[in-house]
């Protein structure tokens, strides 16, 4: 499989190499499009609304706000009225953005959750606005002369990721062209030169575009991520970074410092990074729901939710000292909250497994006190039949 | 060279193997009544006139077509990989935790859209305490499914029994069915 995709990639790169010039939008003459361009915007909307539709947009009405508002400090007026630019975020634990032709970006929680401030978020919503503004899906797809066979193949490459191939095919041939394989390699790096113009333009610290995809690649790297998608590709991110580094040393080598605001940043996403390290925890990535939960207790060291979930990654994991480590953390989330009902249910469970019903029964029974509710009462309940039976001679 | 020359020649024999697959008649059966597998370790009662696919790995089977209505019977050991999830089994598992195991890999497949879990509660199946849940999403295609998981660990192995039809006119149709099916279930010692 691992050949397929290899040789897949060689083929799209090959065909996807030489670019056919357009003109970016700056805004400066009215916007025409052209006759191909037209069809690749209204295949766009077509594909943004099965993405609507799916159920995996991201509600949350003060982040997506805060999100849009970052996106609309990096471009001039003037192009903002000629591309109507709309930042959605997606519920997806997986490294991936990727933006369509006519200004619609997505942005996956898992790669926003793994951000450290704003100045990152701008550095990554730059280079995705870039594709948009300099028409690289146009291009792309001028230049691939067979695109069908180009992209069957790319859909039997996907396969082998289980169920990425399938979100692939969900989100359309556009979608699948910026999200998994990206754009040429020339085309991605201009993405990356024009993007830090907009970031620095916008008064951000440009040491920031750099340091997400460190971050990014560190975390691939460690946690031996294997993802099709563009931002989860460690020779894709590499690439990122040499090219920062190539401008931050060259061009921007004066421009030190600028904008990271960092505290509005973990205030917005707070939410979001909970909810997506309960994806990540789904998903059986552990180390990343941990790692979530840590960066939470960074900032918010009486954070009851973080808490809980780090004895749920403990709990879930099992492994050695995990016990330990989920009692303690249980034990902590309800001496901060003790109206907090899950952990009494959590914690319950593993005094079960360790052979202590009597505590066991009692914390079952404050976790139905306090959860009228319960989703899980008959499951619960049947723990507390269990913890109540006396137990042979 | 020669290792590209390799790996053409790898590629040419995979598209072979892959037509040559694509060509042999893949043979339905039709099923009803008493069915056991000693390889499974299992017996069920069948509802006449259903359809099994040629399937190896599990017993499925419909009567209107898999993308309308389904039956899927499935023995994995609890160590196998899951698909969506990295989580694993364990055969010490309360049916609580392995429902919540199944169904995070069902939640995290990214081709089950607007996921919703209706119910979850314990269930036993073949005398053996296991869970019962039920839950809807949506296909790419836009079709709504509504699903229902039973599921038991008994030893080193896990069984699933799903009912998965689409939700208008077909779930109602067969669900009785189905219950009738996972009462007649049992393990069968080997």
């Amino acid at each position: 499989m691992k050949f397929l995709y290899v040789l897949s990639l060689v083929c799209l790169a090959v065909t996807g190499c030489a670019t056919t010039a357009v003109e970016p939008i700056a805004g400066h003459q009215p916007l025409a499009l052209h006759d191909d361009e037209k069809r690749i915007w209204a295949r766009s909307a077509e594909e943004e609304k099965v993405l609507l539709k799916s159920g995996l947009v991201y509600e949350d009405a003060a982040l997506q706000a805060y999100v849009n508002g970052v996106a609309q400090r990096l471009q001039p007026p003037e192009v903002l009225d000629q591309v109507p630019f709309k930042i959605l975020l997606l519920k997806n634990s997986y490294l991936n953005a990727f933006a369509y032709p006519n200004g619609m970006v997505f942005v996956h929680t898992g790669i926003v959750a793994r951000m450290e401030n704003e100045a990152q978020l701008a550095a990554l919503l730059a280079h995705e606005m870039t594709h948009t503004t300099y028409r690289h899906a146009l291009s792309s797809f001028r230049d691939i002369k067979n695109k069908t066979a180009a992209l069957s193949t790319m859909s039997v490459v996907l396969m082998g990721f289980g169920g990425i191939g399938t979100l692939a095919s969900a989100l359309g041939t556009i979608g699948t062209l910026a999200s998994v394989s990206g754009y040429s390699r020339q085309l991605e790096t201009e993405a990356d030169i024009e993007g830090l113009k907009l970031v620095v333009q916008a008064g951000y610290d440009p040491e920031e575009a750099k340091c997400i995809f460190t971050l990014l690649k560190k975390e691939v790297e460690e946690e031996k991520i294997r993802e099709p998608f563009f931002f989860g590709s460690h020779p894709r991110l590499q690439e990122r970074i040499d090219n920062y580094d190539a401008l931050l040393n060259g061009e921007y080598k004066d421009r030190k410092g600028g904008v990271k605001n960092e505290e509005i940043f973990i205030t917005m996403t707070y939410q979001l990074v909970l909810d997506n390290a309960v994806l990540d925890l789904r998903a059986g990535r552990f180390s990343s729901a941990e790692r979530a939960a840590q960066k939470i207790l960074k900032t918010k060291p009486d954070d009851k939710k973080a808490y809980y979930l780090l004895g749920e990654t403990a709990r879930q994991r099992g492994q050695q000292d995990d016990t330990v480590k989920a009692i303690s953390s249980f034990e902590k989330a309800i001496a901060l909250d003790s109206s907090y009902p899950d952990p009494y249910k959590s914690l319950g469970l593993v005094r079960l497994k360790m052979g202590e019903k009597p505590e066991a029964k009692k914390l079952f029974e404050s976790y139905l006190a306090l959860q009228k509710d319960a989703p899980d009462r008959a499951y619960v309940e049947a723990y507390i039949r269990e913890c109540s039976k006396k137990e042979a001679p | 060279m020669q290792q590209k020359r390799g790996a053409v020649k790898k590629f040419i024999l995979f598209v072979m193997v892959v037509l040559l697959v694509g060509c042999a008649t893949w043979k339905w059966t039709r099923v009803g009544g008493f069915h056991s597998s000693d390889s499974e370790s299992y017996s069920v009662e069948l509802p006449d006139g259903w359809m099994q696919a040629p399937s190896g790995d599990y017993l499925l089977i419909t009567k209107d077509g898999v993308a309308l209505q389904n039956i899927v019977i499935e023995k994995r050991g609890v160590d196998a990989d899951l698909a969506n999830t990295k989580k694993k089994l364990k055969k010490d598992m309360l049916p609580q935790e392995a429902a919540e195991v199944i169904l995070d890999g069902v939640s995290s497949n990214p081709a089950n859209l607007n996921f919703e879990l209706l119910e979850n509660h314990p269930a036993t199946i073949s005398g053996l305490p296991g869970f019962k849940a039920v839950l809807a999403y949506k296909t790419k295609g836009g079709l709504k499914i509504k699903a229902v998981y039973y599921g038991v660990l008994a030893g080193e192995s896990f069984y699933g029994l799903y009912y998965r039809a689409a939700q208008r006119y077909y779930f109602d149709k067969d669900a009785e069915t189905f219950e009738k099916v996972v009462q007649s279930f049992k393990l069968v010692k080997t």
